[in-house]
């Protein structure tokens, strides 16, 4: 019988194509925004890490409050004794110290004379220590347009853009104009090894990259950092384990008088990225049920067009000899046929689609040139195993609850009048 | 002794609610067909033939007496029985043919055998000696929208036939055929009537039918008017 019924699906097209088509289109669809908005966000909070939050953060506490200045005074020291405490204590975290400050970067020219200057951020990472995995994190090695990464102390490397602006090429010398942790003016010069590509237009605008040796020594900041920040060997941001962790550190120096005690805090409790995040999370959500309850309210409408629209040939069969249930039971089952064609190549369609932006993505550079907040250059979608149960469930049980309730009016259905209503 | 017969209604009452009403769509009605016969229940629209082909065809119980059929009071059986006994034991010709379009005439004459669960040899030879009965073997391939009106009911008649039901029902089944395609029916009808012992009841105003019919139960107005009997009449 369900052969019989196979064949039937087949041949008739309005019974087969319109709604395997519409079922892949509805799931398609749900596919790919669900796989483009997890993309983005995930990109959102990858890109945050990788640059600026950490998954955990470790400062000074007041340097917490002021973090946006780059309070290099109120930095935090003693930085060997507290990496070993937490690397004792949370052992599949890997923690690596961050220093962000600003300064002026001179470029003189043959007479020592400034050629060009401009202001700029300072990025100071152990990039000479090849355990912080802050080559692989950052993916450096990869992002260098011109020229090569830091190898020695005093060598410096520029955002492409900047160092453009600045019309400086790789092995030229630089001088940096600051100011260190006491306050003291400082001058040093770098020799320029090559530019990079960062992938933020927020930083991409005017960053530079020192290691963190360097920036200690020059910022006399021995033994110290801005900012120590953690991330899971997983690689995964955890929020549930990082707030575990930042509360279990931080109840250590809960009842501490040292004005400059640290504190740890998770990802999304900086940058405002919990409030943005959980927006976010929200509007994806919503996005996806809105998709979810469309198409199922589409599906369900062909799945009840379909059952009414073959009204005739039930009435035949029951005339014929078949039970309602056994109608009734087929039905179902050639809208589970149906459901399972059109959700699988729905959802084949939609992942693949999601791959090719996951791998191509879209550039948004433009629309963010003057983001403030840290937004990937290109935003990828991101493809997942849920994403194949997001489209291929509802797509499947929509059409199975259409077609559901369509059938319910073969139990309705009088069988005394089926003579009168197969003549006409 | 005398032969069951394979239909018996007794004293059958049909109402019908309309406009919060009762309408009486047959009254009392009291008849027995045995096995074997070519018989027609004839009378203009309205006189209560299609309710009664209802009732006998397990499509709709009684208001009030009973209905027999194979020795199984109608009223008392349930959905499932019902569609057995209509499975095994009833062919339907309809009016208008009826064929299901997406199938070929093969496909729509093995579907009654298919909800019988027989075996594809089964089956294959069931369905291609009902084709052969209607003399359509040579079209088992073929869609229903390739065949002609004649034709048409010819399958109809073919998957009414392949199960070798005990009594065949028949309402208008030349309405929408010409004069010379509803002889052909109707010869093959009596042809099978005899080869098979089959139990053939037509609803009719269709004179080409009543020529071909052994037994006529005449309705009128929902009640018995009289019942010929191959030239023995009984006026009720």
């Amino acid at each position: 019988m369900i052969k019989f019924i196979f064949k039937g699906i087949i041949r008739d097209r309005s019974k087969s194509l319109i709604p395997v088509l519409v079922i892949t289109v509805g799931v398609m669809v749900t596919v790919l925004m669900s796989g483009f908005l997890r993309g983005v966000l995930s990109d959102i909070v990858n890109q945050n890490a990788k640059l600026d939050t950490g998954h955990l953060k470790i400062m000074t506490r007041p340097y917490a409050e002021n973090k946006d200045q780059m309070p290099n005074d109120l930095a935090l020291l003693d930085l060997q004794d507290l990496r070993e405490d937490i690397k004792q204590k949370f052992p599949n975290v890997l923690w690596t110290p961050r220093i962000k400050f600003g300064g002026i970067i001179d470029v003189p020219d043959s007479n020592g004379n400034t050629k060009t200057q401009g202001p700029g951020l300072g990025m100071a990472l152990a990039i000479l220590d090849t355990t912080s995995g802050e080559l692989e994190r950052l993916n450096l090695k990869k992002s260098i347009q011109k020229g090569r990464l830091p190898m020695r102390k005093g060598e410096i490397v520029l955002s492409d853009a900047y160092a453009e602006k600045l019309k400086i090429s790789p092995g030229e010398e630089i001088t940096y104009f600051g100011t260190t942790m006491e306050g003291s003016m400082v001058f040093q010069n770098f020799v320029m090894t090559g530019t990079i590509y960062f992938g933020s237009p927020l930083l991409d605008k005017g960053t530079f990259i020192i290691d963190i040796k360097d920036a200690q020594d020059m910022l006399d900041m021995e033994d110290g950092t801005g900012e120590l920040l953690g991330y899971f060997d997983s690689k995964i941001y955890n929020d549930i384990e990082a707030s575990k962790i930042a509360n279990e550190f931080n109840s250590q120096y809960s009842h501490s008088t040292d004005e400059y005690a640290p504190k740890m805090v998770t990802l999304k409790q900086q940058n405002d990225l919990k409030t943005s995040l959980d927006v976010a999370e929200s509007f994806n959500a919503i996005f996806i049920f809105i998709f979810i309850f469309a198409m199922s309210l589409v599906l369900w409408n062909t799945g009840l067009i379909g059952g009414l629209r073959r009204y005739k040939e039930f009435g035949i069969r029951i005339a014929l000899g078949e039970s309602k249930r056994n109608v009734f039971g087929l039905l179902l089952a050639e809208a589970s046929i149906i459901g399972l064609i059109g959700s699988l190549i729905g959802s084949i369609l939609g992942i693949g689609l999601c791959y090719y932006l996951q791998e191509v993505g879209i550039d948004i550079s433009k629309d963010v040139e003057n983001s403030t907040i840290i937004m990937p250059s290109i935003v990828r979608a991101h493809v997942s195993t849920n994403l194949f149960f997001i489209g291929f469930i509802p797509g499947l049980f929509s059409m199975l609850l259409g077609t559901a309730l369509a059938g319910r009016g073969i139990f309705k259905r009088e069988t005394a009048r089926l003579f009168k209503e197969l003549e006409v | 002794m005398a032969e069951k017969p394979i239909i018996s209604i007794e004293k059958v009452i049909k109402n019908y609610p309309v406009g919060g009403k009762e309408f009486r769509a047959l009254k009392d009605i009291t008849l027995s067909i045995n096995k074997g016969e070519f018989a027609g229940i004839v009378g203009p629209s309205g006189s209560g033939k299609t309710t009664l082909l209802n009732i006998i065809g397990s499509l709709d119980v009684p208001t009030q007496g009973e209905a027999h059929v194979l020795d199984k009071n109608i009223a008392e059986l349930s959905h499932n029985e019902a569609a057995k006994l209509r499975n095994y034991n009833i062919g339907f010709i309809f009016q208008v043919f009826n064929l299901l379009p997406v199938y070929t005439v093969f496909e729509n004459v093995e579907f009654a055998l298919l909800l019988q669960k027989n075996t594809v040899e089964q089956r294959r030879k069931a369905v291609y000696d009902a084709l052969e009965w209607v003399g359509l073997q040579d079209h088992a391939n073929k869609r229903p929208d390739k065949l002609s009106g004649g034709e048409s009911q010819r399958v109809a008649i073919a998957r009414a036939m392949v199960k070798r039901p005990k009594i065949l029902l028949a309402d208008e089944p030349t309405a929408n055929l010409d004069s010379e395609n509803a002889h052909g029916i109707l010869k093959t009808m009596k042809m099978l009537n005899k080869e098979l012992q089959t139990t053939f009841l037509f609803s009719t105003h269709d004179e080409k039918v009543m020529g071909y019919l052994d037994r006529t139960i005449h309705l009128r107005d929902g009640a018995l008017e009289k019942d010929i009997i191959e030239n023995k009449t009984t006026s009720v």
